[in-house]
């Protein structure tokens, strides 16, 4: 265990230092080429050009963007709470850090090898709610006070889900190492199995992200930014840094367990250039989908949020897991198990799209059109002639 | 359904006071409302205006007729025209002038075209309020943007067009005003199909907005509401049919009125009144033929015998009433901006209570309140 | 309505086309004075009876004036202040302008909130703006201007302009020039 990612023998806490570095730097790059291209993704979409003046084609936009925020004044409000002000943004940027550790890359690169990643993943983000909370509480502004309890409130109930159907996914591959489970899809990859909870984790995904439509704690429109809506400079950068990053993480992660990661279609016998490729192809297809569903779409409400959480993704989730346990705990023949599972969780998704269509998709009277005809006018009495 | 939170708490709690304005993206200028909650549901609101107050009637009273077009359009700053023209025919009335069919036509024609370029606002800015991240607001300004580039060829402004005169017009429209307008409408047609298909038909924009704010004809017509806020509610009222003025009663076009009366009726009112606006542009174009735009003998300085009248026009966001009074001379001796905003306004204590605090900012969003027009 | 004006037909003949014999009708019990004006007929009712007049116009199932276009004041200086009520009746599509003239020394008059809902900012409105007091009103704070200002009445006639005034007023060359 004592190599480091490019085989030199090295101590264990030097070891770590360095993977930890390699961590924050890709990171910080990562975040700043995410931000340019989703004001390009979405600049496109909304037939504008995005940022362009800034270094070629406006590439220097985010460090430009960084370095104000770096350099602007950090500004507290005399009513906050000092400590808990101060600390927010590190209880939410440092989880989503910890989430890398257990991230393959490519086969053999990723931080640690975790037999149990799966838990760990979801275990570590969870706790970066704390800090929203926090932030809302310790900043002594009732706006920061809702969304951070709009957060709270939603993050509870989307983790659910998101845990149920990674649990589906673990049942199917045998494993809840997340490399094992890259390795595993070699051949198919686990959505063609198992896209209920591909579905499931797509949209709790938006959820956790706090991404339209589920932008309810941060909606610019309601509550102003909420949980950060007292912070500038370098610790609102910080949040920024961790929302991006947690973008990025669970598009990886989604890529990964779901996707193939950097097995599928081309197996493990490519070098890692492809497979780190692969990799960013697959997670920038999932981050895509998540701005072109934020271009799109408008923000549910607190209450419609929760309602499809705990009445429609949650028991859908539980049913999905004890269906791939009957399925599996009789141990049928491979092939018919996979088309069982297949079948069992494409026709869950078809349940949970007819339930949306049912429940919002309700036929509206068109407005009622009355011309001329229709309406006789009677004289206008009170006109007196002139 | 925006049933209200009727849970019994079985502590004791306390409802939280958030001060939603004057500086908050979402109440469309300067706007305050202070909102009583209880976790997310609105137990109270509070509106407050005045921030935009200028003293308009004050000031409109130091103003000569020919000033006051361009005052009128500052009162009204998204639907220009209309508000000039209630300015023009209360003028008009009073001093008892004739205006050149041209001139009607012409008038009618651009009173059209910015109510559309006012629904273009409304759907934009409406599409941010539900949470649209700027598409919406992006697709309708670009249509609204062609539109003001017509006004700026034929007014020279952008925005303060001060166009009409109390006769007619300032000058003759472009000579090539008819291919123009065509283009426009080309384009509008488009642009309020991209609407519809963008949110009208979107699943989660009729989750937000269907059976929430909704407000009865009784209470709608008690509380003075006007335009598309009262037609939702389903009271075809539309001062284009019931008191037609310009050449309205010569062209063919229908009243919208929804069913509900909720946020989601004022919206797709609005589309659909988008779509009849330009059927009306269409047959006032066939219709218009040269002409003079001013009558032939205009005194230069213009007075009005005594005199009062209340004259009101139909403008995108309701009634547009001016009182004037006359005692002679060449201004009014009083003037009284009858604000559509103003009434509709007043209805969203009750639309608003009972609702969460995302659906305020929606039924908010849905009246389409100019705050220049509210507080002149 | 009907009758084009060939050689400006007189006071009682446009008014007996109008919608004042109704009104008339309505308004039993209510001392009540009509004017032709150049687009609605205009009554006049006194102060004391003015919620009477309006609720039973509100009220005559003809008439049913269940709308208020605008309520406003307009100030004739010595004459006191009017307060101008502009109905509107949905169903029957007819319009009537109601006024009522204060005298200078009393401007109260009781409020139309009782009738119309409509009446309450226009209320708040015309009391912050020309002094006039509005008996029972149930919200009676200022509206557009700042709340402490409960002493300064900016659209009376006496309330000055100063600096427009210099500027806009009759001083002004062509403002006065002869048509």
């Amino acid at each position: 265990m004592n190599h480091d990612l490019f085989g030199f023998e090295i101590n264990v806490w030097a070891d770590a230092a360095a993977r930890l570095g390699l961590i924050v730097s890709l990171m910080t790059v990562v975040v700043m080429g995410l931000i340019y291209g989703e004001r390009k993704v979405i600049a496109r979409f909304q037939q504008r050009l995005g940022p362009t003046r800034t270094g070629p084609a406006g590439l220097l936009q985010s460090v430009a963007d960084a370095l104000k925020l770096v350099a602007k004044e950090d500004v507290r409000p005399k009513s906050a709470d000092p400590w808990v002000f101060e600390l927010a943004p590190y209880f939410v940027f440092v989880p989503i850090f910890l989430m890398f550790v257990a991230v393959p890359f490519a086969f053999h690169w990723e931080i640690r090898v975790l037999e149990l990643g799966i838990f760990y993943v979801l275990a570590v983000s969870s706790v970066n709610i704390v800090g929203w909370v926090m932030a809302g509480w310790g900043s002594d502004n009732r706006y920061a006070m809702l969304g951070a309890l709009r957060a709270a409130a939603q993050a509870i109930s989307y983790e659910l889900p998101l845990v149920m159907s990674l649990i589906a996914v673990g049942m199917v591959a045998d494993s809840f190492n997340l490399t094992d489970i890259v390795r595993g899809q070699g051949q198919v990859p686990n959505i063609v199995w198992q896209p209920l909870p591909f579905f499931i984790f797509f949209v709790a995904m938006l959820a956790e992200l706090n991404r339209t439509p589920f932008d309810i704690p941060v909606g610019e429109s309601e509550v102003v930014g909420g949980p950060f809506v007292e912070y500038s400079g370098i610790r609102w950068s910080m949040f920024f840094l961790a929302e991006y990053a947690a973008l990025f993480i669970l598009a990886l992660l989604g890529a990964a367990i779901f996707l193939g990661g950097w097995a599928w279609p081309l197996g493990e016998e490519w070098g890692l250039p492809w497979q780190l490729a692969l990799t960013a192809i697959k997670a920038g297809a999932i981050i895509f989908a998540i701005f072109w569903v934020r271009v799109t779409l408008p923000r549910l409400r607190i209450d419609q949020l929760m309602a499809f959480s705990w009445k429609v993704l949650l028991p859908i989730s539980f049913v999905q897991v004890l269906a791939n346990g009957l399925v599996l705990v009789y141990e049928p023949p491979q092939h018919i198990a996979d088309i069982l599972l297949a079948a069992i969780s494409g026709a869950g998704l078809v349940l949970v799209v007819m339930i949306m269509n049912r429940s919002v998709g309700k036929p509206r009277p068109r407005p009622v059109l009355t011309n001329r005809a229709a309406a006789a006018t009677p004289p206008a009495r009170s006109e007196a002639a002139r | 359904m925006t049933a209200p939170f009727t849970h019994e708490h079985e502590f004791e709690t306390q409802d939280l006071m958030i001060n939603m304005g004057p500086q908050h993206p979402s109440t469309h200028g300067v706007f305050r409302m202070v909102l009583q909650i209880d976790g997310e549901v609105v137990r109270d609101v509070i509106p407050y205006i005045g921030y935009m107050h200028r003293g308009g009637e004050k000031l409109a009273e130091t103003m000569d007729f020919r000033q006051g077009i361009g005052w009128m359009d500052r009162t009204e700053y998204l639907a220009q025209h209309n508000a000039e023209l209630s300015y023009v025919m209360a003028v008009e009335a009073l001093a008892e002038l004739e205006v050149p069919e041209r001139a009607q036509w012409i008038r009618m024609i651009l009173c059209e075209l910015n109510r559309l370029s006012s629904h273009f606002m409304f759907t934009g800015a409406f599409g941010t309020d539900a949470g649209v991240f700027g598409t919406a607001f992006v697709y309708s300004f670009r249509e609204r943007e062609v539109i003001l580039d017509l006004f700026e060829e034929i007014s020279g402004d952008r925005l303060m067009y001060a166009y009409f005169r109390p006769g007619g017009l300032a000058w003759d429209v472009p000579a090539n005003f008819e291919r123009r307008v065509a283009e426009v409408l080309k384009s509008t047609k488009q642009g309020i199909k991209d609407m519809d298909g963008l949110l009208t038909e979107n699943e989660i924009f009729r989750a937000r907005t269907v059976d929430v704010g909704t407000i009865s004809a009784a209470d709608a017509i008690d509380w003075g509401c006007t335009g598309p806020v009262l037609r939702a509610s389903g009271v075809p009222l539309d001062l284009r049919r019931t008191e037609p003025y310009l050449y309205y009663d010569q062209v063919d076009f229908d009243v919208v009125t929804g069913t509900n009366g909720d946020v989601y009726d004022r919206f797709v009112v609005r589309v659909e009144e988008m779509r009849q606006s330009v059927r009306i542009i269409e047959q006032c174009m066939e219709r218009l033929r040269p002409g003079p735009f001013l009558p032939d003998r205009l005194p230069r300085m213009l007075r009005t015998p005594p005199g009062e009248i209340y004259l009101r026009t139909e403008a995108p966001r309701g009634e547009y009433g001016i009182y004037m009074v006359s005692r002679g001379g060449n201004r009014p001796y009083r003037l009284k901006i009858r604000s559509s905003c103003f009434a509709n306004l007043q209805a969203l204590r009750d639309m608003t209570i009972g609702s969460y605090v995302a659906d305020a900012v929606v039924i908010l969003g849905s009246l389409d309140i100019v705050l220049c027009e509210v507080d002149r | 309505m009907t009758q084009d004006d060939a050689a400006a037909p007189s006071a009682e003949a446009l008014l007996a086309a109008s919608i004042w014999p109704q009104v008339d009708r309505a308004l039993a019990g209510v001392s009540a004075r009509p004017e032709p004006s150049v687009r609605d007929v205009i009554v006049h009712i006194p102060p004391d009876q003015i919620v009477r007049g309006l609720r039973a116009l509100k009220q005559d199932r003809e008439l049913a004036f269940d709308y208020l276009r605008c309520l406003t004041c307009v100030d004739n200086e010595d004459d006191g202040i009017d307060v101008v009520y502009h109905l509107y009746s949905i169903a029957g599509r007819h319009n009537l302008t109601v006024k009522t003239q204060l005298p200078p020394d009393d401007l109260t008059v009781d409020t139309a909130t009782s009738v119309w809902r409509a009446a309450d900012w226009y209320e708040r409105e015309a009391q912050e703006m020309f002094g006039v007091r509005f008996r029972g009103h149930p919200d009676p704070r200022n509206l557009l201007m700042p709340e402490d200002i409960t002493d300064s009445f900016p659209l009376r006639k006496d309330h000055p302009l100063a600096e427009i005034e210099v500027l806009q007023g009759e001083g002004v060359a062509y403002s006065e020039e002869p048509a």
